[in-house]
C-alpha cells in the first residue's frame, strides 16, 4: 500500500514537533524514520497509524484521504517499542486478540483463531511457545510475539516504534537481519522509527533523516550516506570530522592553504566534513590539516587514530592501515580523500 | 568494631519490642477488650444483643448503605482514574485535588455539607418537602455522606498504578481492532484488578465503619436510620455495655477480615508486580 503525507505539522501545546511534513512510501517499500531524541519521528508514526492526530496537514492510503479515521478503522499494524503485549494472557491468546475482538458476524471461530495464531507463531519462529505467558520469553522473542499479534489482522502497513530498542547488542543485530528477511518474504509497506544509524542504513530500503520537527533529506542508505544533504545529516548519519574553514574561489582553505576539496557552491565561512575512513595521513610536502596524535587502538582490522589540531574541539579521527599508524605524540599532517563543505550556519547566520 | 556488632543485635531487639509493646498496647489490647467486653456477660447475652430488633436493623442498613455506596464508587473509581492516567485535559489537576477533598475534610464537615444542601432549613430543603422527598435523617443522606467519605479510596489506589501502565497496552488493543468497551474489559481491567480489589476492600471497610459524617446525616432514629457505628454509640451512652461491644465486635470482626484479605491481595498484588515486565 502507498502512503503519501502532505503537509504534516503538529504541535503539543506550545512545544512544535511537526512542520510542514511531505512524505511517501511506495507500495511494499521499507522505510526508516531516523533522527535524535525530540525529531518528531515517532509522533510522525504515531499519526500514520491514527495515534496522534496532526493539527494540519493530511494522511492519504492508496490515494484516499483518512486523515480522520481512527486507528482501528486504518487497518495497521503497529509494534510497540515495549512491545506492550498483554500480560495476562498467553502468547497464542496475545496474536489472536485482533481477530477475537472483531464483531460477531466477522469473528472466526475460536479453533480458526487459534490455528491463526499458531500459523503467525510459525511464521515468526516460535512456533511450541504459544501456551507460555509474555512474562516467560525473552525480549527477542516478545519482540517477535508482538509483530504477530500486528500481522494477524492482516493489515495493510507495518509499523513499528524503535522495534531494537530495548533489546541488547546481540539480540538487536540478529533481530535486524531477520526483520530485514522477513520484510522481503511478507511484502509489507513497513515503516520503522530509529535513532540508531546503522540499523536504518542497513534494514531500510529508504532513510528519512529527521531533526526538530522536519525532514533533513530522504534517500537510499547509499545517498544518505555518501552524499548527506547539510551539515546535520552528515554529522548524524554515520561517523564524522567537522573542521571550521574558509571557502573561497571553490576551494576550502584552512589556515591559509587551500585543500584539495571542492567548496560546494559555499563562499565565506563554512565547515568542513569528512569521514574517518575517507581521510590518509600525508607527506610533509602535501597540502593538509597538521596535528598531533593522541591516542592510537586497533579497530577492525584498521587502526583509528585519534588526533588534536590546535584551537580546534574535539579529537579528529582517522581510520589507517596498521602499517602506517604513528605513534601518540606524534606530528602528522590529515589529507582528507573525500570531504563536504557545508555553509557554517552560525557563522552564516550571524553575518546576515 | 565489635562494639558495633554488639550493639546492632541490641538496637535491633530494642526497636523490635518498642514496636510490638506500641502494636501491643494501641491495637491487640482494645481488640481483646472488645471481645472480652461483649462476652463479659457470656455467649447468651452476647447473641441476644446481636439478634435484637434494633441491632438487625442497624447490621441490614449498614450492609445496604455499603451495597449501594461501593459499587457507585467503584463505577466512579474508574471513571476517574482512567480518565486522569489515560487521557490529558486541561483541569486535570483541580480533578485530582478534588479527589483528595475528602481525605483533607473533617467528616463531621462532610455530612454538615448535606445538612446544609438537603435539610428541611437547607438550600433544596423546601422543595424536597413540597416533593416529599426525603434525605437527611433518611437513607438516601447516609449513602450520599458515606459515598462522600469513601469515593477517594478506589480513585487513589488506582490512578497511580494506571499511570505507571501507561497507555501503551491500550492503544496497542485500538490498534487491533478492539473497541473502547473491548479495550477496557479484555485489557485495562485485567491489568488492575488487583489494584481495584485492593481499593473496593478499604472502601467497603471505610463505608460500613463510618461515623462522623453519617451521624451528622442520620437523625439517630432506632431501627430506622441507625448504622452499626451510631447503634454502638446509642448503646454505649445508655451504659449497656454489653451489648455495645457485642455489636462493636462485628465491626472489629470486619477489620480482622479486612486486613487478612488486604494482606492477601497484598501477597498476589505484589506476586504480580514482580514477574510484570
Amino acid at each position: 500500500m502507498s502512503i503519501r503525507l502532505t503537509d504534516i505539522s503538529k504541535r503539543f501545546g506550545a512545544f512544535t514537533a511537526l512542520t510542514d511534513i511531505n512524505l511517501t512510501a511506495r507500495p511494499g517499500e521499507f522505510l526508516a524514520l531516523l533522527g535524535p531524541s525530540g525529531s518528531g519521528k515517532t509522533t510522525l508514526l504515531r499519526i500514520i497509524a491514527g495515534l496522534e492526530f496532526p493539527e494540519r496537514g493530511t494522511v492519504h492510503f492508496e490515494g484516499s484521504d483518512i486523515t480522520g479515521l481512527s486507528v482501528a478503522e486504518r487497518r495497521i499494524g503497529f509494534v510497540f517499542q515495549q512491545y506492550a503485549l498483554f500480560k495476562h494472557m498467553t502468547v497464542a491468546e496475545n496474536i489472536g486478540f485482533g481477530l477475537s475482538v472483531r464483531p460477531r458476524r466477522e469473528r472466526p471461530s475460536r479453533r480458526a483463531i487459534r490455528a491463526r495464531a499458531q500459523e503467525l507463531l510459525d511464521l515468526v519462529q516460535l512456533g511450541d511457545l504459544g501456551n507460555r505467558l509474555p512474562a516467560q520469553l525473552s525480549g527477542g522473542q516478545r519482540q517477535r510475539v508482538a509483530l504477530a499479534r500486528a500481522l494477524a489482522v492482516d493489515p495493510t502497513l507495518l509499523l513499528l516504534d524503535e522495534p531494537f530498542g530495548a533489546l541488547d547488542a546481540k539480540v538487536r543485530k540478529e533481530l535486524r537481519h531477520w526483520l530485514r528477511g522477513f520484510h522481503d518474504r511478507v511484502g509489507l509497506t513497513s515503516i520503522f522509527v530509529t535513532h540508531d544509524q546503522g540499523e536504518a542504513l542497513e534494514v531500510a530500503d529508504r532513510v528519512v533523516v529527521m531533526s526538530n520537527g522536519a525532514i533533513e533529506q530522504i534517500g537510499t542508505p547509499a545517498e544518505v550516506y555518501d552524499a548527506p544533504a547539510n551539515a546535520f545529516v552528515f554529522d548524524f548519519v554515520g561517523e564524522s570530522n567537522r573542521i571550521p574553514v574558509t571557502a573561497a574561489d571553490g576551494k576550502a582553505i584552512f589556515r591559509g592553504s587551500a585543500l584539495d576539496v571542492d567548496a560546494n557552491g559555499v563562499r565565506g565561512p563554512g565547515e568542513l566534513f569528512f569521514r574517518p575512513h575517507d581521510a590518509r595521513i600525508g607527506s610533509v610536502d602535501e597540502v593538509g590539516i597538521d596535528a598531533i596524535v593522541s591516542l592510537v587502538r586497533p579497530r577492525e582490522g584498521r587502526v583509528r587514530v585519534e588526533s588534536a589540531i590546535d584551537g580546534v574541539s574535539g579529537p579528529i579521527e582517522l581510520d589507517v592501515a596498521p602499517d602506517a599508524a604513528p605513534t601518540p605524540g606524534q606530528a602528522i599532517r590529515i589529507v582528507p580523500t573525500r570531504a563536504r563543505v557545508f555553509a557554517d550556519r552560525i557563522a552564516g547566520a550571524r553575518a546576515a | 568494631m565489635t562494639r558495633g556488632a554488639a550493639s546492632t543485635p541490641l538496637a535491633r531487639a530494642a526497636l523490635l519490642g518498642i514496636a510490638l509493646a506500641f502494636l501491643g498496647v494501641f491495637l491487640v489490647a482494645p481488640l481483646v477488650a472488645v471481645f472480652a467486653e461483649a462476652l463479659s456477660k457470656g455467649f447468651a447475652a452476647y447473641g441476644a444483643a446481636l439478634i435484637e430488633r434494633d441491632a438487625l436493623s442497624a447490621v441490614r442498613l449498614t450492609l445496604l448503605v455499603a451495597a449501594i455506596s461501593v459499587p457507585l464508587n467503584i463505577v466512579f473509581g474508574l471513571a476517574a482514574s482512567w480518565a486522569i492516567a489515560k487521557f490529558d485535559f486541561r483541569g486535570k489537576s483541580v480533578l485530582i485535588t478534588l479527589i483528595d477533598l475528602p481525605f483533607s475534610v473533617s467528616p463531621v464537615v462532610s455530612g454538615l455539607i448535606y445538612v446544609l444542601l438537603f435539610g428541611a432549613q437547607g438550600w433544596f430543603g423546601p422543595w424536597l418537602r413540597a416533593h416529599d422527598v426525603e434525605i437527611i435523617f433518611a437513607v438516601p443522606g447516609l449513602v450520599l455522606a458515606t459515598m462522600f467519605i469513601t469515593f477517594p479510596f478506589v480513585a487513589r489506589e488506582l490512578i497511580p498504578l494506571m499511570q505507571e501502565q501507561g497507555r501503551d497496552d491500550e492503544e496497542a488493543a485500538l490498534s487491533l481492532g478492539a473497541s473502547g468497551w473491548q479495550t477496557f474489559r479484555r485489557v485495562t481491567l485485567p491489568n488492575i484488578r488487583w489494584g481495584l480489589l485492593y481499593g473496593v476492600l478499604l472502601c467497603n471497610a471505610r463505608a460500613m465503619g463510618e461515623f462522623g459524617a453519617v451521624s451528622v446525616v442520620s437523625g439517630h432514629i432506632r431501627g430506622k436510620t441507625n448504622t452499626m457505628p451510631l447503634h454502638v454509640e446509642i448503646l454505649y451512652n445508655e451504659y449497656n455495655f454489653a451489648a455495645a461491644f457485642a455489636v462493636a465486635s462485628l465491626l472489629a470482626l470486619l477489620a480482622l477480615v479486612t486486613l487478612t484479605l488486604k494482606s492477601i491481595l497484598e501477597w498476589r498484588y505484589g506476586i504480580h508486580g514482580r514477574t510484570g515486565y
